[in-house]
């Protein structure tokens, strides 16, 4: 009995597989196991960004040796942490924290409230008004949507709008957060993909504000069909509406301080982070709201966030070195290339991998993950790496609200538990549909994000 | 399927000129062994960094790889500073053949290459000054210019009256486009590689120093790997790499220049007194740095003065290069 | 807060939910930390992220006014270090990484806290391997004086400071996997 091998008890199988010449264990099997495997383990809820790096270490120490993977962690996590570029993404984390705590965000809602209110769904209309604004000041969608719905869905909820409908304007309006300049996600594409990031921004503010526009068309749409989604408001005289504006007038010198100042070159997009917490706390010190302990609250909320971030950062570069090592990069662009597929299939094919892939993962984790995948097979195709930029953005974006798992959609459940996620899910149905549209536009016509970088590199 | 698949990782993207000599490389080790020996590769810093390479391949995350101990923080302190010792040298031949002397002389150098076997040296183009629109004729054209810079070339920049700024080169182009800098001290391949022919006007054809370095390394359990054989013919090719890295980054001058005439960018001959009194100032801070490296132990002086009297001496022959652990 | 005027019929006041309570929506965990550890860490990283905030104002004033911070990138580096190895440590200490929740909220409970209790042992465990090799670089480099190029800030201090953090990450998650265990949760 000691001679019988674990094998002799299974079922005869065929010695080799059944691929004549195909050797058992291929890197690519390797890189595919280990996706099947982090997927696995973050569905038990390990974080994130943990299991990223885990499986990410296993896979190097699997396919090199224990001694380089561990080499590789220690690299990369201290690149991470003593990046000056990865260190913009706190400090606008922390002018954000910093405008709400001196009342930014709210004043800008309300003020938007004033001019549009009357008309039917104009609370929504708005709402959208309030994301793009606070958009580009924030650089990512969950900031956004978190303040402007803290604002702007009790408000729609008082005014007797559908909670479903307001709830999905707020979800959809949120995502503008990660396209309008100053964006997250553009940094870190401008950084792995070693494009200009200045040219990144120039090139999403037609997308941005064509989105926002798309947004405001399905608003009037659906309020056009259906007034009671969003009965109008009480007029409010213009004299009022005028003088409304003072309140905001210092947020607009900020934004436009911060946006002037990096188009005309006054600072670098790294720069503009540490001068937009300066020009934030400016504004606080101005509203009366400068205390230690305000300053002290945004400081902890910003290093609580900050560090989440880190972490997942971290995670996607060791998980992407894993990845390159097993030539899942290679074999999928060599089976998109053979398929002689037409540019736009394989652009198709491309969105609806990050469509899946983003309902479930942060949008930098996904930013950092794909980018290094789909890249070289998009610029094989012959698109720009300025565009697919834009194109990567946006699609993850549509990832934030799309069910099963669109965290904006967790976010504002948050903000009013009495929403079930399907009332919000529905809500957000029209929304997605304006997104198919607008991403489909982005698609059809790359002239829409190139024409200006174009004109800004002169 | 090769007898031995070495992998290959660089920071460089492949279409870079380092990235063609690579390839022409190993393509040329393939077919010297027979097949015996393949490669797979991982470009653009898919598996290694610019400057922790030396550390990734002596842990074996690569095979080989390209190092450069020049973007070296810790560890390399004379590979680093020893490429700013070769004021007045007149080409990238002459750069490695110091280089290899130097290596020879002064076992320290060897020591900074523990854990690694040298497949190549490697030299560079000699960066000139780029500009918006004040083109330098003379030193003194430089007054008051802010300039990105090298951190070499910095005190000798001060010297002259400059202003230099050291800024990430991926934001040179944007800081050129909107005046936030007035140019960039910089090689003529950068006119078009960079896409600086947009932005900037004037190419002042001076030459700031540059000196050659250790810049493609084996880790040593990758040679423990190979039979005799296939490391005689792996250690063999340094000439053939060094040759094809000469040719790419000359190539890479040569259509940097082409793109400036086609581009209207004015390219300014400096006078051979004026290069001279560079040279000479260049050389003063060098030794400045050279004396530094006490700081961290390293006695750079004797290093500095070899290299001046081998760059004075002429045509440069020394005996076989040294570097990294002996087979 | 001194405001000019209350906004237009506000049902709650906005400091009800701040945007980090509302960006991390499905942790139940208090998101304030207490203890000196927890005071340690909020105070290294603020003062990472106002010195961060204030040497790249500074940097930008100075370029204006023709007085230049050279080497501010490199200060600016060492303040990031600072702040981001603070703020993972408190991220940790509320409990708030990002993760999937899609299936272990369709668990029984105690199937799911057990699952819970293995995800935070597997997190430390990580941790620890995280600093294993920040250690091993770290030997090798010790006597390397690996420095910053222009300012000579020496390196080895700020890699020891990740390497503790890492520890301290690594202990908070073990921690958890604990206190977890115990009745009650
Ligand atoms: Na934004
Ligand atoms: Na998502």
């Amino acid at each position: 009995m000691d001679r019988l091998r674990p094998a002799d008890c299974l079922p005869v199988l065929p010695p080799r597989p059944r691929f004549a010449g195909a050797r058992p264990v291929t890197p690519e099997l390797i890189g595919a196991l280990g996706i099947a495997l982090l997927l696995a383990i973050l569905a038990a809820g390990v974080p994130i960004g943990v299991g990223l790096l885990l499986v990410g270490l296993g896979g190097l120490a699997v396919m090199i040796s224990p001694e380089a993977g561990l080499i590789k962690l220690g690299v990369v996590s201290f690149e991470v942490i003593s990046k000056y570029e990865l260190g913009v993404l706190p400090l606008f984390l922390l002018m954000a924290h910093i405008c709400f705590a001196a009342g930014a965000s709210r004043d800008f809602f309300d003020v938007a409230a004033r001019f549009v209110g009357h008309r039917r769904g104009g609370l929504a209309l708005a709402s959208i008004g309030g994301c793009a604004g606070f958009g580009a000041i924030s650089g990512s969608s969950l900031a956004t949507v978190a303040t402007i719905s803290s604002v702007a869905l009790p408000e729609m909820r008082k005014a007797n709008y559908h909670p479903g409908f307001a709830a999905g304007a707020l979800a959809a309006g949120g995502t503008l957060g990660s396209l309008i300049p100053p964006s997250g996600a553009l940094i870190v594409f401008g950084i792995i993909a070693e494009q200009s990031i200045g040219k990144l921004f120039a090139a999403s503010i037609v997308p941005g504000a064509s989105q926002a526009v798309f947004y405001m068309v399905t608003i009037m749409i659906l309020c056009a069909f259906n007034p009671a989604l969003g009965p109008a408001t009480a007029r409010v005289p213009w004299g009022e509406r005028i003088a409304a504006l003072r309140h905001v007038v210092d947020i607009f010198l900020l934004i436009l301080f911060v946006i002037g100042g990096l188009m005309i070159g006054w600072f670098t997009p790294t720069e503009a982070a540490s001068v937009g917490v300066v020009a934030a706390l400016l504004l606080l010190a101005f509203r009366g709201g400068f205390s230690l302990a305000t300053i002290g609250e945004a400081l902890r909320a910003t290093l609580r966030t900050a560090g989440m971030i880190y972490i997942v950062i971290i995670g996607a570069l060791v998980f992407a070195s894993f990845v390159s090592v097993s030539g899942i990069t290679e074999a999928l662009s060599g089976a998109v290339t053979s398929l002689h597929a037409s540019p736009i299939v394989a652009i198709l094919a491309m969105t609806l991998a990050l469509l899946l892939l983003g309902s479930f993962l942060d949008g930098v984790a996904l930013m950092l993950l794909t980018t290094p995948i789909f890249l070289p097979i998009a610029e094989q195709l012959g698109y720009s790496p300025i565009w697919f930029g834009i194109f990567l953005v946006r699609t993850m974006e549509i990832g934030f609200v799309h069910p099963p798992l669109g965290l904006n959609i967790y976010v504002i459940q948050g903000l009013a538990k009495d929403l079930s996620l399907g009332t919000i899910f529905r809500g957000v149905i029209p929304f997605l549909v304006a997104d198919f549209l607008h991403l489909a536009l982005l698609i059809a016509f790359p002239v829409l994000t190139l024409w200006l970088p174009g004109l800004v590199a002169g | 399927q090769a007898e031995y698949t070495l992998t290959y990782a660089s920071p460089y993207p492949p279409g870079h000129p380092f990235s063609r000599a690579d390839i022409a490389w190993m393509k040329h080790l393939e077919q010297a062994s027979g097949g015996r020996i393949g490669f797979r590769t991982f470009w653009s810093g898919s598996l290694i960094s610019s400057d922790m390479s030396m550390e990734e391949i002596r842990h074996g995350l690569v095979d080989v790889g390209l190092i450069t101990p020049i973007y070296a923080r810790g560890g390399a302190h004379l590979l680093r500073a020893q490429s700013g010792f070769y004021g007045g040298i007149a080409s990238i031949r002459d750069q490695v053949a110091v280089y290899d002397c130097l290596d020879a002389r002064f076992p320290e150098i060897g020591q900074e290459l523990e854990g690694l076997h040298v497949l190549a040296a490697q030299g560079g183009l000699f960066p000139g000054v780029l500009t918006r629109n004040k083109p330098v004729r003379t030193l003194a054209d430089l007054k008051g210019l802010r300039l990105r810079a090298q951190s070499d070339a910095i005190d000798v920049l001060r010297a002259l009256g400059a202003d230099p700024v050291n800024m990430p080169m991926g934001e040179v182009y944007s800081a050129l486009a909107k005046g936030v800098i007035d140019g960039v001290v910089a090689p003529a391949d950068t006119i078009k590689s960079l896409h600086f022919a947009e932005v900037a006007h004037h190419f002042t054809q001076l030459r700031f120093s540059r000196g050659a370095y250790p810049a493609r390394a084996m880790s040593d359990a990758a040679w423990r790997r190979l039979p005799p054989d296939l490391q005689g013919l792996v250690g063999n090719s340094r000439k053939f790499w060094e040759d094809v890295l000469n040719t790419e980054i000359l190539a890479s001058e040569k259509a940097g220049v082409d793109f400036a005439a086609a581009h209207k960018v004015e390219m300014i001959p400096f006078p051979a007194a004026e290069q001279h009194k560079l040279d000479q100032l260049y050389n003063r801070y060098a030794l400045d740095q050279a004396r530094a490296l006490g700081e961290v132990g390293i006695n750079g002086e004797p290093v500095f003065r070899a290299a001046q009297a081998l760059i004075a001496a002429g045509p440069i022959a020394c005996p076989a290069p040294n570097s990294g652990v002996k087979p | 807060m001194d405001k000019p005027e209350a906004p237009t019929g506000a049902a709650f006041p906005e400091e009800a939910i701040s945007p980090e309570e509302a960006v991390l929506p499905s942790h139940s965990e208090a998101t304030k930390a207490r203890g000196p550890l927890a005071q340690i860490a909020y105070v290294l990283g603020g003062a990472g992220l106002l010195a961060a905030t204030t040497t790249d104002s500074l940097a930008v004033a100075g370029r204006h006014t023709g007085l230049h911070l050279l080497g501010s990138i490199e200060l600016v580096q060492a303040a990031v270090v600072l702040l981001a190895t603070s703020a993972m440590l408190i991220a940790t200490m509320v409990g708030g990484h990002a993760s999937v929740h899609i299936v272990t909220e369709r668990l029984p409970r105690p199937t799911a806290a057990r699952l819970a209790r293995v995800a935070s042992a597997v997190s430390g465990v990580t941790f620890l391997l995280i600093a294993l090799g920040s250690a091993w670089i770290l030997s090798d480099l010790w006597n390397g004086h690996e420095r910053t190029e222009l300012l000579h800030l020496p390196l080895r201090w700020l890699r020891l400071l990740w390497i503790v953090f890492a520890l301290l990450i690594a202990f908070q998650f073990f921690r958890r996997a604990r206190a977890s265990q115990e009745p009650g949760q």
